[in-house]
């Protein structure tokens, strides 16, 4: 059977597929953003501060002359970056504390899932903040600061799932037959409660990365002259009158990949749940 | 495809006529599915007629025709629909709800998920008395209280008051009848009333819609799957099968002396648990 | 309901204490040490063992929480390692602030959130719910401290009609108060009212498949009524939990909202004590908001059970 492109139902996966479109542009841009960007995004020139958008530079430039696109560009890579790892962090602890707790029960379940609705009555800005002040601020602190804040969110997800997965048969089964409890995790549990992790992996980076720049923009993420779409926001702040450019992009560069994002989010909730339209 | 049933009534309207029936659901890609297909049934004043089939027959979409509530892609297209003298199929949606409630009144099958959980049972059942003749909940009390009573429900001033959830299986489905009944209606349909209930409460729900069409005249429209009860409760009846009758008579007629292979089918595969001797009539 | 109170409450006062527990330690762990942040750069190793030793920095964390601990719950919130002034004070006169702007901001998205989303699910699937649900989406990505600053540089800067910044009580100048307060609360609003938009919608569209809205419908009853008095207070229920939780959102948001706008509320009190490396500071601003969090969580917990009967009542008869 030749499956053709009109096969594939468009319909069905059009949100994925638009918010792949924008995120799969943001990524680029920060893959190749040495390539892509006009300028260097470290490059002062104080003759051409605070220039709107014009031939030379496309998005104009900021209050020390550097090119606002390029800024913009390098810009992502700090966001995605800290989007992926952050996401990445949350996912992998939370599954396993999730799993851990679903696949023990008992006093394990009870301990670290109590721990966990602890953390998670925090907001989650605040906790980020308050991790940051005691990590130190930087990039990497960022990471793990934003990566423990959504360690919560993955854990319940997981342990829900695992609780799901644990009532079937071949768990039982497995366990039977003597397969030990990693092989049980890994063959059996773990490919089944893949399906809501993902969803919950694509709300994770929109929100890591709104929370990365909130960090950046309150000055507790990337530093200058790092561009960090947050910081530059900030910086911004005090050229709202001259130069309003400056709050205008890096807001939008946000705004976009957030968006991207939860439509990936969405879409794939959509595609994943067995929903009944009507 | 049968012939809709010569009756040897005197004159007079039957009380629904439904005459060619044909129901068709859009899909969102392909041809439109027909559900039912050219179905006429007639109920008569104070007749209790079953209309019988398994699930996916279509039964449940001819009676939510009646009362115009098909769900969103079905659509009648073809055939019509009477109460009394009034053509039911084109009639605007603000004329069908003066008929719902008043004069047409549904029994659905699930009274737990059929009741609002977080409604008084008063309130609810006094509902259609507050729609329809204006009455405030207040002043409909008295006649609810009454309603509950007639559908044996024990210390209904207490009841009145309490939630669904705090009433039994058998008492919410009585709830759902005493709704149905709150302003005398002419038909009233019951789609699987008895379906989630223990055969003791089974009993006294069919005894009770006897009651009502004994004291009161109204006609039921009795859908389900359970031939059993179709013997002991219904004059006439129905067989549906895949959106089309396959086979219409008086009960003990039918039982006796079935004429359609699946009619038979049905009545074998039933007797087989069953062993109900003594057919209705 | 009283044994359900209870409950709550007591879980209410053990979370706080556990929270307490690993801000103190999370806030402990503060590097750049505070002293030298109250002291200045060139203080003396002499100076900054004054310092700590003078404020039991030196000791194991376990004595210092338990110290801190019998400390606040005598009323004492400690005092500032920047500048000595008690911590207690400050932070009552900031909570006004803060409660106001988190207050006005839900009330805006609930304000716009209940109408929409009831709208777009009692039109499901036609135009409208679609050209809803698009706009939600796209608001709901907009980070509210883009949309703070876009709403200062309209109404602020361009068209004047609208203070940048700064904070006037209410009981002084009450129009004054309200011009402050409506761009933070719209930028916190907005953006919240975007996500509880769908939650209401989703709610609602799937009590109106309940089978008891067949009931309703099947009595006569007219689309209004439906809704407002069958689907309404059903749809309600699972809106409002999670409405609490945006609600606890808006307070952690109340910090950069606040420093946008130099509002004096306890959320900015955190930024300046993270700055000043100011340890009484932090944890006493970040366990207040902490607390009006889990607040607003017990209230809306409890106002769940009022309106669901299946909550407080016993079962069967």
């Amino acid at each position: 059977m030749n499956l053709t492109l009109r096969d594939f139902d468009w319909h069905r996966w059009r949100l994925v597929i638009l918010g792949g479109a924008i995120i799969g542009t943001i990524l680029i841009c920060a893959i190749f953003a040495p390539w892509i960007a006009p300028y260097s995004p470290y490059d002062l020139d104080v003759m051409t501060m605070l220039q709107s958008p014009s031939g030379e530079h496309l998005l104009g430039t900021d209050e020390l002359g550097r090119d606002l696109l390029s800024r913009t560009i390098f810009a992502a890579r700090i966001s995605m970056q800290v989007a992926f790892i952050a996401a990445g962090v949350g996912l992998i602890f939370g599954t396993l504390i999730g799993v851990a707790a679903g696949y023990f029960g008992g006093l394990v379940d009870l301990v670290l899932m109590r721990f966990m609705e602890l953390l998670f009555s925090f907001p989650a800005i605040l906790l980020a903040v308050v991790l940051m002040a005691s990590l130190g601020t930087s990039i990497l602190n960022a990471m793990i600061a934003i990566g423990i804040v959504f360690i919560p969110g993955f854990s319940r997800l997981a342990r829900a799932a695992t609780e799901v997965v644990l009532r079937e048969q071949y768990v039982e089964s497995a366990r039977a037959i003597g397969m030990s409890h990693r092989r049980i995790v890994f063959v059996e549990i773990l490919p089944n409660i893949l399906a809501p992790l993902l969803v919950e992996a694509a709300v994770a980076f929109s929100y890591a990365i709104l929370l990365e720049s909130a960090l950046s923009f309150l000055g507790l993420g990337a530093q200058p002259p790092e561009p960090s779409w947050g910081n530059m926001l900030n910086t911004g702040r005090g050229f709202m009158t001259q130069a309003p450019w400056l709050s205008i992009v890096p807001g939008a560069a946000i705004f976009l990949s957030v968006l991207g994002f939860n439509l990936i989010g969405d879409g794939l909730r959509d595609v994943l749940d067995p929903h009944m339209k009507e | 495809m049968t012939e809709p049933r010569q009756h040897a009534l005197p004159d007079g309207l039957p009380t629904l006529r439904i005459r060619d029936l044909s129901i068709e659901f859009q899909r969102r890609r392909g041809a439109p599915l027909r559900m039912v297909d050219r179905v006429s049934i007639d109920i008569w004043p104070g007749e209790i007629v079953g209309v019988i089939g398994e699930s996916g027959s279509g039964k449940t979409l001819t009676s939510l025709a009646t009362l115009q509530m098909l769900p969103n892609r079905a659509a009648i297209a073809e055939g019509t629909i009477h109460l009394d003298d009034i053509p039911l199929q084109d009639r605007s949606e603000r004329d069908m709800r003066a008929l719902r409630g008043d004069r047409i009144a549904l029994i659905p099958q699930d009274a737990m998920q059929s009741l609002n959980p977080t409604m008084r049972i008063g309130r609810q059942v006094g509902e259609p008395l507050e729609l329809h003749s204006g009455l405030s909940s207040q002043r409909a009390r008295q006649t609810v209280r009454k309603l509950l009573e007639a559908v044996h429900i024990r210390e209904p001033e207490k009841r009145v008051q309490e939630y669904p959830h705090q009433f039994s299986g058998g008492m919410q489905q009585r709830a759902m009848i005493a709704m149905g009944l709150a302003l005398n209606p002419q038909l009233l349909i019951a789609d699987e009333p008895t379906t989630a209930l223990d055969v003791t409460v089974q009993a006294q729900v069919l005894k009770l819609l006897r009651e009502i069409r004994d004291d009161k005249g109204a006609s039921i429209m009795f859908i389900t799957h359970d031939l059993g009860i179709v013997a002991e409760l219904c004059d006439w009846v129905y067989v549906m099968r895949n959106g089309q009758i396959v086979e219409n008579g008086p009960t003990r007629r039918l039982f006796m002396a079935p004429q359609a292979d699946y009619t038979r089918m049905l009545l074998d595969a039933t007797l087989s648990i069953h062993t109900k001797p003594g057919v209705a009539q | 309901m009283g044994r359900l109170i209870a409950t709550r409450l007591a879980a209410f006062i053990l979370t706080l204490f556990a929270a307490s527990v690993v801000l103190f330690m999370t806030i402990s762990v503060l590097p750049g040490s505070a002293a030298k942040s109250a002291l200045g750069m060139e203080a003396t190793p002499q100076a900054i063992a004054r310092f700590e030793a003078q404020r039991g920095l030196d000791r194991p964390l376990v004595v210092q929480y338990g110290g801190w601990l019998t400390k606040t719950l005598s009323g004492d919130f400690g005092t500032s390692f920047q500048n000595s002034v008690p911590v207690g004070p400050e932070l009552l006169k900031r909570i006004p602030v803060t409660l106001e702007l988190a207050t006005l901001a839900f009330l805006i998205a609930n304000l716009v959130a209940v109408p929409l989303g009831i709208l777009a699910a009692a039109r499901h699937t036609k135009r409208s719910d679609k050209a809803t649900t698009f706009v939600a989406t796209v608001f709901g990505a907009v980070p509210n401290f883009w949309l703070a600053t876009l709403l200062i540089m309209v109404f602020s800067l361009h068209l004047r009609w609208l203070p940048p910044g700064g904070f006037t009580p209410f009981s002084q100048d009450p129009i004054q108060n309200l011009k402050q307060m409506i761009m933070p609360a719209l930028s916190l609003g907005l953006v919240s009212s975007a996500l509880l938009i769908r939650i209401m919608r989703a709610s609602m569209i799937e009590v109106l498949s309940s089978d008891y809205i067949r009931t309703a419908h099947a009595k006569g009853a007219t689309e209004t009524i439906v809704i407002r008095r069958h689907a309404l207070r059903n749809s309600l229920i699972p809106y409002m939990n999670v409405a609490a939780v945006e609600f606890g959102f808006l307070f952690g948001s109340a910090v950069v909202i606040e420093d946008i706008f130099r509002l004096p509320g306890v959320g900015s009190l955190v930024l300046v004590g993270i700055i000043n490396r100011d340890f009484p500071v932090l944890l006493a601003s970040a366990l207040t908001i902490t607390v009006f969090v889990l607040v607003v969580n017990l209230i809306v917990d409890l106002g769940v059970g009022l309106l669901d009967p299946r909550r407080i009542k016993g079962s069967r008869a």
